[in-house]
């Protein structure tokens, strides 16, 4: 199944293609996914990370289906 | 010494007062709000003479404490019609605090309306008003630089100027502070301030801190430790360590844009197509190839460092580097992907002192009545250029969203108090929702930041799509606010200290350590409720009631894409935002 993966601030440098960038990245993942096996997968730090799919917050144990937009973010803050 | 510094405008008479005991515990907005509240009438004009602008930093101006340099200002607003207080950063904070002066009390009204003062004071207490007529019409730039004309070479000091829309007395109008580098650039900018300031003849203020050390602590050597305790939180929190040195505040972009949250072509979308040419990221990457900084301090002693300069395709300063609230207002809301011709909107705005946060939700709804284009950058900037010669269409623009939307015949005007709502929609995002309607302040995001745990996951986690858990949220949030704002803190520190319990009790330490007197959470809280309580009865006695504590009905009826969500936190609730205030006004003895 296709899944657009997109990396914020300085985590957009762990993009697999090397490319960084915030433009979303069509990963190819196996049915049944969940977002910590393609956390896993870009490996990316084990710091703390806001994740959204679909523009709702999801934890790292939810299963991911075909077409989902997963984004990624560090902690960011401002006003 | 804390003392009061009294000027009136009528007579010329500056006079110089100890501060009341009973205020001891009180800076900044804490201040600001006693003294409107305790000595200007609730159904004054608020450009007459009953009104009265208060300038005041907070309890830890004048200190090292880290990002202890912001200044309230307060006053009854032109544009809300409540007990205004606008925050700023820059270093008047600390340079009034040095001299002493725990509020600077701007009152009356000169006879003469032509008339342009300039107030001085100078590190060795000497204070005095000149007049500069010739001055009459400057942007903020240009006074700036006027008033370094008129100072010793080796000085050291800080600005506060009144732009022509102050003058003007237009009720977007804001009041300007000089940063380290002595830009007009820092604004305390919301409800119409510098609209007062003009009321009142007042041009400028210039505060001479040279040669003046740190104000004294009772304890110095607990002060210092608290410093050290403080600034590792800050430095060590992601937020404030990485991601607002970083990026600065338009690191919000995306993330708010992701959530579906972020208010596009006067909030008719919450997702925006061209975020990611005026994101945070961007900005910095085209910032860096144009050789402007990236990274400061709005004031000394600020060590999270969320500023920078926005420069020109020239490498030519054109103004600060601008806010995510900035970008918002004068780009998505407005459909504007630019961010060149968003810094021009910002660098005009600025000049002709205006907040822009109310100038770009107004550029939208005048957008929204067909007048000019959305996306159209150019058009955009020929209408505020307008302000400046003050065409009918200029000073209705500077009235702000309100009164335009008004006079363009616009169905959706997103205000609360008369005032514009910020950057974030208040249907996906249900926590600032509550915020907008309750605040004393109008619509404001600062008031009582729930994006906090309703997107950002700090300090916990609430679902932004409910309305479960955010009139409590608010509450907790707007009471801490009080307090930061009294104590002359950023906002910014929140975050940390919302996380790591050794940074909220830095705080008290710092308190403690600094005025002598006994503090602990309880005590910060209290100085944060007496703060919205002053407010709160200053309003009441304005006339405002529960039913102004409410969004525009089109936010409870109208679905926001992509979520396709309403507001559907009950009356019930945001009336609950406020219960503490009968107790908190019996025990000052106030009604």
């Amino acid at each position: 199944m296709k899944v657009d993966v997109v990396l914020f601030a300085h985590l957009a440098t762990f993009q697999p293609d090397g490319k960084g960038g915030r433009h979303s990245r069509a990963f190819d993942l196996a049915e049944g996914t969940i977002i910590a096996e393609v956390v896993e997968m870009i490996g990316l730090p084990d710091e703390p990370r806001v994740v959204f799919v679909n523009s709702r917050h999801a934890p790292e144990d939810q299963e991911l289906f075909e077409g989902d937009r997963l984004a990624i973010f560090p902690p960011v803050a401002g006003g | 010494m804390r003392d009061i510094v009294r000027v009136n405008m009528a007579t010329g008479a500056i006079t110089r007062e100890p501060l009341p005991d009973g205020w001891a515990r009180y800076g900044g907005r804490a201040l600001t709000s006693a003294l409107v509240f305790k000595e200007v009438p609730a159904d004054s004009d608020p450009l007459g003479p009953d009104n009265k602008l208060v300038f005041a930093p907070g309890l830890l101006g004048g200190t090292s404490a880290p990002n202890g340099g912001r200044l309230s200002v307060g006053a009854k607003s032109p544009l809300t019609g409540g007990l205004k207080e606008a925050n700023v950063g820059g270093q008047a904070a600390h340079a009034l605090a040095k001299q002493g002066i725990a509020a600077l009390v701007i009152e009356g009204k000169p006879a003469d309306a032509a008339a342009r003062y300039l107030l001085v004071l100078e590190a060795d207490g000497a204070m005095k008003l000149e007049r500069m007529d010739a001055w009459a019409g400057l942007g903020n730039y240009a006074t700036a630089d006027a008033i370094k004309e008129t100072r010793p070479a080796d000085d050291r000091y800080a600005t506060i100027t009144n732009g022509p829309a102050g003058e003007m007395l237009l009720k977007a109008a804001a009041i300007a502070v000089s940063d380290p580098k002595m830009y007009p650039n820092r604004f305390a900018g919301r409800g119409g301030l510098g609209a007062v300031m003009g009321s009142k003849g007042l041009k400028a203020i210039v505060v001479s801190d040279k040669g003046l050390p740190y104000v004294e602590h009772a304890d110095k050597d607990a002060f210092n430790a608290a410093v050290k305790k403080f600034a590792n939180a800050l430095t060590t929190h992601a937020v404030s360590g990485q991601a607002l040195p970083t990026y600065g505040t338009n690191v919000l972009a995306n993330i708010i844009n992701e959530a579906g949250g972020y208010p596009t072509r006067n909030f008719s979308a919450g997702q925006f197509e061209g975020v990611e040419n005026i994101s945070g990221e961007t900005m910095r990457e085209m910032t860096l190839e144009r050789g402007g900084n990236v990274k400061h301090g709005c004031h000394t002693g600020c060590v999270i460092q969320c500023s920078r300069y926005w420069y020109d395709k020239d490498g030519h300063y054109k103004t600060k580097g601008m806010e995510y609230e900035n970008v918002w207002s004068l780009g998505a809301d407005c459909g504007i992907d630019d961010l060149d011709a968003i810094g021009d909107l910002d660098r005009e705005v600025s000049d002709l002192g205006l907040d822009a946060i109310e100038m770009g939700a107004t550029l939208a709804v005048y957008m929204d009545s067909g007048k000019i284009a959305f996306g159209d950058g150019a058009a955009a900037l020929a209408a505020i250029k307008e302000i400046w010669t003050g065409t009918e269409l200029g000073k209705t623009l500077g009235q702000g969203a309100e009164v335009t939307g008004k006079a363009f015949g616009v169905k959706n005007i997103p205000v609360v108090k008369h005032q514009a709502l910020p950057a974030y929609d208040p249907r996906p995002i249900q926590g600032i929702g509550v915020t907008y309607a309750t605040s004393t302040q109008g619509a404001d995001h600062t008031a009582g930041y729930s994006i906090t745990a309703n997107v950002l996951a700090v300090g916990g986690s609430v679902d932004p799509l409910k309305p479960e858990g955010q009139a409590a949220l608010s509450q907790g949030l707007q009471i801490a606010t009080g307090m930061l704002d009294a104590f002359g803190l950023c906002i910014f520190v929140a975050f940390p200290v919302l996380d790591m319990p050794e940074a909220f009790e830095a705080i008290f330490e710092l308190a403690e350590a600094h005025t002598g007197l006994k503090w602990d959470a309880d005590a910060l809280m209290q100085v944060g409720k007496e703060t919205l309580t002053y407010e709160r009865l200053f309003n009441e006695h304005a006339g405002f009631t529960n039913a102004d504590d409410r969004l525009p009905k089109y936010f409870y009826e109208e679905k926001l894409p992509p979520h396709n969500v309403v507001f559907t936190v009950t009356d019930e609730e945001l009336d609950s935002v406020h219960d503490f205030v009968p107790a908190v006004a019996a025990s000052l003895g106030i009604k």
